[in-house]
């Protein structure tokens, strides 16, 4: 699910950047250092909307670096156990497929895919599919799976889906 | 009876009054005057005609009422006409009178009698009977439990009621049996009765005028007992002369002085009378029968008294009231005739709810007094239970001490006591004692008082103890002293179990099944089947005395033997799988399967000694496991690995499937809260009957088994098995859900096995590495780097230190190493991508978490890599530089090649301390180099007490003192405050020291040439020149190449500096290396030979220093300067140019040159791990390289971390993978140094030596002599061979 919320970050600037640009290098070093990470609170980071405040620069004692307090806003995407979403395979193989939600990796067991569709590894590229091929699974194909469990660390998370349920199964 | 009897049934004031009128009758009338009065008053009897009949000689109306009262009585009570005679005589009668009485009395009895048994006063009859049987099994009251009771549902007409009544009742089985009895005894005596009806009956027949005239009476009558119907139901007989002579009187009391109501009465009647008469002949057939049955049945002597009671109360009503004759309204009878008459107009008017109403009333009513006569039986359960709660008024529980285990002994004396007291003066008086089957250790009395119990125990020994005191059970507990405790068989399938009885005594058998219900347990044992014993056809006859002495011998427990039964005559039958001899079932492994009750069985604490698990067989391993289960499930019983917060859910049970969260544990009781809407309290279980809940999608922790530790997103959940997905090795792992718990951390490497960690890479034998991509418990599988995944025992490998400087050449001959991205293009695994984790020789582990299989690691062959990204810009800009060196001339191009490597050890012997110092720390390569040396170390110490200058990082700018250095890191002291921070080397430069203005390339390489380094140092002024450059370098490269960078620097920096330097190029050394230049363009392996020639050019300079050779790793072994020209590598780079590119790569050109990489680096070996010169992947081969055998004399390295010890020589004594056990000779000790810390001796002449590589490795022989690089060895078998110098070493001097 995408939120849009406030977040706080800290950036830490060498004194190099002191200068006339000094508030753009924040703003840029917000954007790199923030956007595409991943926290287990809010997920991941999509892109920074707005930085509301930058606060007072802060020296650190003994080195020379300034550390700016920056509160902005971002679109964050945390996947959920049980949310429905759009994925794209990037791998088939026994067993199950990965897929991608963005920039969430997913991982759907053989065992949480129909029992209807066999892994096919004569193919090219190796697909799921129904016996009466109406449904093929392959690399690169857009899916909708529903998110069963995830695994969340400190600066990832994985998921891993199921499309045992109604209206899953290749988008087309 | 008669006075009694008659005073009982009529009030004793009217009784007197009649015995009075007869006494008159009897003294005064004649004979003649009495029968015939008497034969009128048998008529008006019989026609129920009013009393006004014409009087008599004797005092009218009193005379026959009197003379009515006693014809009625006396036929009431069917008395005989002597007993009527003796009444009479006894009331003074005359004998006359009595004569003539009797005689009318005998010729009316009849008839009068059947009247009478005709009247409504009968008890009502059964018409239907059902009934349910019910078991009670639970019961605060010991007494009903496990008694079935009946419930019994009569269905009972009336002559009174329309509506057939329900009676109900319980009773238990003595009840049902008196009551069968008493049917069985009226269906009995129907027949005499029958007889007696018939005889009536014909009676009056005979008179059929007289039967119809009786009719009306008999209506009337009823009527009059309708009146009572508000009363409660008439049980007996005897009832109805009450009533009857009741309504008698009251009907001539209401004659008189009610007749307007009589008329009202009239219609009803009329309509009633129509009605019955055309049932007439039925119902009197049926009021027979009914009578017929109700005289044994309903009534019994029980009631009777009670009857006589209800009696005497009607009567005295009535007698009242007609003795009082003032309340005619209040008798029953006028209420009746008062409801009738309501009635009546009730149904005139139509008004529903009141006829409801009346109904309601009437019935209600009944319903009362029918529950008030079946006492309360059919009240609901609960309220029964609640009467037979204990209350004040019963006797108390005296709980008394006895005799553990003697408690039911103890008992039976004290019943034999109260038995012996019980006819005796002082009877003892305890209501009853009880031992309850789980009470230890105590008897409870019950009894009123505690002198009783007191009474009791006196004197019974096993009461010894509870002779002073005895505690009475408060009244709220004593229930509880009988409660059943169920007890819950924890006996499971497979559970062993022993015998406290019968033949199998002791033996021990498993359980096959259980049956509960039964107490039954059906066992598997070994049978004992007396094989001596002939049976059937071969039965002796003397076989019966012989029984005896057989039977106490018990025959050996043996498994059954079918051949051995046929031997004795026994007959065998077949039961499907089993075997059936003399009815018991036998496997054909020869177990007996047979049933047992649980009481004949011990199941707690049985533990099966090995022998006896032995026989019980079924295969060694089958045992094993089963040994393995019930071990476990004893652990289990000990510690079931239930925790709190655990989702559980029941499996066994009455609740089974239901959910829950474990919330409490106390051993094996598990307090779970129920997920359950209207479970909200709550419930204990047992651990065996709960299992862990997994839902898909669950992150949990394996606990236990194989794949302890590991973590993983829950895939799939069976019955038994889940399927957790692991996070570490993208596995699925296959477990017990009883392995599992729930939990939110990820597994991090597990790091269970002590020294190995996920991704290690570790020894597997001597030639051959892997990575471990799986730890298991006591397995590890490693991903070895021939591709192939192999499971070993954690003890069978080592782990191998991560070789920082491991480097390889790509397909395009980019170097690359640890962390660096690549692609495959060629080869099994074409087409991926990942990044590089270990290398090996040429073998690279590469990890892509894509890649499924062993953890996302795969190995591939180095040429088959192509390095990703950047690295390749890096690569050209350094063939850029390089190109640029040879714009500069051939010269300078090719000097840094050989140069390069002779400057760092002409550095290390000339320059000595002080500009090796220098050179360490700027060049970086130059320094690492000769860091490794022992010239190195001495320059780091040279380096302690500096004064340098952060030149990078976090702290650049910074200044202070260098207080340690090692070969990587300088701890260095900061002027600005007092911390003492860990620098990398590459980032400091000494402060205010001359010569490290210059680079360190420039430093190095002047000492080296001696004589020659003069103009160098001259060119000092230029130096700054190559400082500023050097960074340059250092920025792009380092990061790249980390450890490689030594390579680089050493080979080229020097031609570099010699390409922009002119001075360099000119000095007058080089021109003689030249030729070696151009031909060697790898530079590293160049280096040894370029030494070589100098050697004895400058002896003294290089040889100076004490110890001349150590800043090269070749430096021990003179000779390994003069092998060093290999001309192998000569060959190798015959252009210049075509030099250049595998310049970069030394190892490539190395390939390209000599066949085997062994080769290569033999020449350099000795010394090549410690020669800056060499590229790291040189330095990796070597250390790599096994060369380490037992029983040779080796010299530990500068590298080594004791200092104390570096440079001493040892013998290897032992070697474990990567570990070499180092005898010291000199302090006769044994030290344990890592292989790489060592270097072999080089052998002189006429030495043992072993052979360390090649094919003849691990051969001995003497070194004959010397041959420049070579010796000739005259191996122990005879063989006299040329071998390279450096593959020999020097053996323990033998013994």
């Amino acid at each position: 699910m995408f939120y849009h919320i406030s977040l706080e970050h800290e950036i830490m600037l060498h004194p190099r950047y002191f200068g006339p640009q000094l508030m753009d290098t924040v703003k840029q070093k917000l954007f790199t250092e923030v956007e595409g990470t991943c926290t287990g609170k809010h997920g991941f980071v999509i892109a920074v909307t707005t930085i509301d405040n930058i606060g007072a620069g802060l020296i650190q004692p003994g080195r020379g670096f300034v550390v700016y307090p920056v509160k902005y806003k971002a679109i964050v995407f945390r996947p959920f156990k049980g949310e429905v979403l759009d994925a794209v395979v990037t791998q088939v193989n026994k067993v199950g497929l990965f897929t991608e939600i963005g920039p969430l990796s997913c991982f759907i067991s053989r065992h949480s895919i129909p029992a209807d569709m066999q892994f096919d590894q004569s193919s090219n590229p190796p697909c799921y599919k129904t016996q009466d091929e109406d449904m093929v699974i392959q690399q690169d194909d857009e899916i909708r799976l529903k998110i069963v469990g995830t695994r969340v660390d400190a600066t990832d998370i994985f998921a891993i889906g199921t499309l045992m349920d109604d209206y899953l199964g290749l988008v087309s | 009876m008669p006075t009694r009897r008659f005073g009982l049934l009529v009030d004793m004031e009217l009784a007197e009054r009649v015995l009075c009128v007869l006494r008159d009758i009897g003294t005064k009338a004649s004979p003649e005057e009495i029968s015939s009065v008497a034969q009128g008053l048998q008529e008006e009897v019989l026609k129920h005609v009013d009393s006004t009949g014409k009087s008599r000689s004797v005092s009218e109306e009193g005379a026959r009422s009197a003379l009515v009262v006693l014809l009625l009585e006396s036929c009431k009570h069917q008395l005989s006409t002597q007993e009527v005679s003796r009444f009479l005589n006894e009331q003074g009668w005359t004998p006359r009178n009595i004569e003539a009485w009797a005689k009318f009395y005998n010729e009316a009895k009849g008839s009068v009698i059947q009247v009478l048994s005709s009247l409504g006063n009968e008890p009502p009859s059964v018409v239907d009977a059902s009934w349910k049987m019910d078991v009670c099994l639970e019961n605060s009251g010991q007494s009903k439990v496990n008694e079935p009771q009946w419930l019994i549902s009569l269905k009972t007409l009336s002559q009174t009621e329309a509506f057939p009544k329900d009676l109900k009742f319980f009773c238990k089985k003595e009840n049902l049996a008196d009551l069968v009895a008493k049917l069985r005894d009226a269906a009995k005596h129907q027949p005499e009765q029958e007889e007696a009806q018939s005889g009536g009956g014909s009676e009056a027949a005979k008179s059929p005028s007289r039967s119809r005239s009786a009719s009306p009476a008999s209506r009337s009558s009823r009527s009059g007992s309708r009146s009572a119907s508000g009363s409660p139901p008439p049980k007996s007989r005897s009832n109805s002369p009450s009533s009857d002579s009741e309504g008698e009187a009251m009907r001539k009391k209401i004659k008189k002085k009610k007749r307007s109501e009589e008329e009202e009465d009239e219609p009803e009647e009329e309509e009633e009378e129509s009605y019955e008469d055309d049932e007439d002949d039925e119902e009197e057939d049926r009021r027979r029968k009914k009578k017929r049955r109700g005289a044994g049945f309903i009534i019994d002597e029980a009631e009777v008294d009670e009857d006589v009671d209800d009696d005497e109360g009607d009567w005295e009503e009535g007698a009242k009231e007609v003795l009082a004759q003032n309340e005619k309204e209040k008798g029953p009878s006028a209420r009746d005739i008062e409801n009738n008459r309501r009635l009546q107009m009730m149904w005139q008017n139509e008004k529903e709810d009141e006829i409801e109403n009346y109904y309601k009333m009437k019935y209600a009513d009944v319903e009362e007094g029918a529950r008030h006569f079946n006492d309360g039986e059919h009240m609901t359960d609960e309220i029964a239970q609640q009467t037979l709660l204990p209350g004040v008024k019963d006797p108390n529980l005296w709980m008394v001490k006895c005799r553990i285990g003697e408690e039911k002994v103890t008992l039976l004396q004290l019943m034999r006591k109260f038995i012996a007291y019980q006819f005796s003066e002082k009877p003892l008086q305890v209501q009853s004692i009880v031992a309850p089957e789980h009470v230890k250790g105590y008897i409870y009395v019950e009894a009123y008082k505690q002198t009783h119990v007191k009474q009791i125990i006196e004197g019974i020994g096993n009461l010894r103890l509870g002779r002073y005191k005895q505690q009475m059970v408060p009244i709220t507990e004593m229930t509880d002293v009988l409660r059943v405790v169920k007890e819950q068989a924890q006996l499971k399938p497979k559970a062993w179990v022993r015998f406290k009885r019968t033949v199998y005594k002791d033996d021990i058998a498993q359980v096959d099944y259980v049956d509960t219900a039964q107490n039954m347990v059906h066992l598997k044992l070994i049978p004992r089947i007396d094989y001596s014993r002939p049976r059937g056809a071969l039965r002796q006859p003397n076989q019966e005395e012989d029984l005896k002495r057989k039977k106490k011998k018990r025959p050996a427990a043996k498994l059954f033997d079918s051949d051995a039964i046929r031997a004795i005559g026994g007959e065998i039958t077949n039961d499907g799988d089993f075997l059936v001899f003399e009815g018991n079932r036998y496997s054909r492994k020869g177990f007996l399967y047979k049933n047992f009750a649980l009481s004949a069985i011990v199941s707690e604490g049985v533990k099966p000694t090995l022998a006896e698990l032995e026989k019980f067989e079924e295969g060694v391993e089958g045992m094993e496991m089963e040994i393995a289960a019930s071990a476990k499930i004893g652990k289990e019983n000990l510690a079931h690995n239930f925790a709190t917060g655990d989702v559980v859910e029941v499996c066994d049970g009455e609740l089974k499937h239901l959910q829950g969260k474990v919330m409490n544990i106390e051993g094996n009781t598990i307090a779970i809260m129920p997920n359950h809407e209207d479970l909200k309290d709550l419930l204990e279980f047992h651990a065996g009957e709960l299992r862990k809940f997994f839902k898909l999608g669950d992150h949990v922790k394996v606990i236990s088994g194989i794949y302890e530790g590991d973590t993983g997103l829950i895939i799939r959940v069976e019955e038994n098995m889940v399927v957790v997905f692991s996070d570490l090795s993208l596995h699925e792992l296959k477990v017990s859900p009883r392995d599992l718990q729930l939990c939110s951390e990820m597994a991090t490497g597990v790091d269970s096995l002590g020294q190995f960690q996920y991704l290690d890479m570790v020894q597997l034998d001597p030639q051959t590495v892997g990575v471990i991509v799986r730890l298991e418990k006591e397995h590890m599988e490693v991903l070895n780097m021939h591709g192939n995944v192999v499971r070993v025992r954690p003890q069978a490998v080592t782990r191998r230190r991560p070789s920082r400087n491991a480097m390889a050449l790509d397909s395009e001959s980019n170097s690359i190493q640890v962390k660096d991205v690549v692609n495959v293009v060629d080869g099994t695994h074409q087409g991926k991508k990942g990044e590089i984790k270990h290398l090996f020789r040429n073998f690279a582990f590469i990890h892509n978490r894509q890649y499924i299989e062993n953890g996302g690691i795969f190995v591939c062959r180095a040429r088959n890599l192509q390095l990703a990204g950047g690295t390749k810009v890096r690569i050209f800009y350094f063939f850029c530089s390089l190109a640029s060196f040879m714009i500069a001339g051939p010269m300078g191009f090719m000097s840094p090649r050989i140069f390069s490597p002779a400057h760092p050890g002409g550095g290390g012997a000339g320059a000595g301390a002080g500009g090796g110092g220098v050179g360490s720390m700027g060049g970086g390569v130059g320094g690492m180099g000769r860091g490794r040396g022992r010239g190195g170390s001495s320059r780091d110490r040279a380096l302690i007490g500096q004064t340098v200058k952060i030149t990078k990082g976090p702290m650049k700018g910074h200044v202070g003192i260098v207080k340690d250095a090692t070969e990587a890191i300088v701890k260095v002291e900061l002027h600005t405050n007092c911390h003492t921070i860990s620098v990398d080397r590459n980032r400091i430069e000494q402060v205010g020291a001359p010569s490290r203005a210059g680079s360190t390339s420039t430093y190095q390489r002047t000492p080296s040439y001696a004589g020659a380094a003069t103009p160098m140092y001259g060119v000092g002024s230029r130096t700054p020149m190559y400082g500023s450059q050097t960074p340059l370098y250092e920025g792009s490269r380092t990061p790249h190449y980390g450890s490689m960078t030594p390579l680089h620097d050493g080979s080229r920096t020097p031609g570099q500096s010699g390409a922009w330097d002119p001075t360099v190029a000119n000095t007058p050394a080089r021109t003689e290396l030249d030729e070696y230049g151009y031909d060697d363009p790898s530079s590293p392996a160049a280096s040894p030979s370029v030494g070589a020639p100098y050697t004895p050019h400058t002896p003294g300079t290089q040889y100076s220093s004490d110890q001349p050779y150590s800043p090269y790793q070749s430096t021990p072994s003179p000779q390994g300067f003069q092998s060093s020209p290999n001309p192998g590598a000569y060959v190798a780079t015959p252009s210049p140019i075509g030099g250049y590119q595998p310049a970069a790569s030394p190892q490539n050109s190395f390939g390209s040159s000599s066949p085997s990489p062994l080769g290569y680096s033999s020449p350099l070996t000795p010394g090549s791990p410690y020669n800056p010169t060499t590229p790291g992947t040189a330095l990796d081969l070597l250390s790599t390289q096994d060369w380490h055998s037992t029983d040779i004399e080796v010299k530990i390295k500068e590298s080594y971390t004791d200092s104390a010890l570096s440079g001493r020589s040892g013998i290897i004594t032992g070697i474990s993978a990567g570990m070499c056990s180092v005898l010291l000779p000199q302090d006769d000790r044994t030290v344990n140094i890592m292989a790489e810390h060592l270097e072999p001796v080089t052998p002189s002449r006429g030495d043992r030596v072993k052979v360390l590589v090649g094919e003849e490795r691990e051969a001995t022989g003497q070194l004959l002599s010397i041959d420049n690089q070579e010796g000739v060895v005259k191996l122990d078998s005879g063989v006299v061979k040329m071998l390279q110098l450096r593959f020999l070493c020097k053996m323990k001097p033998s013994d």
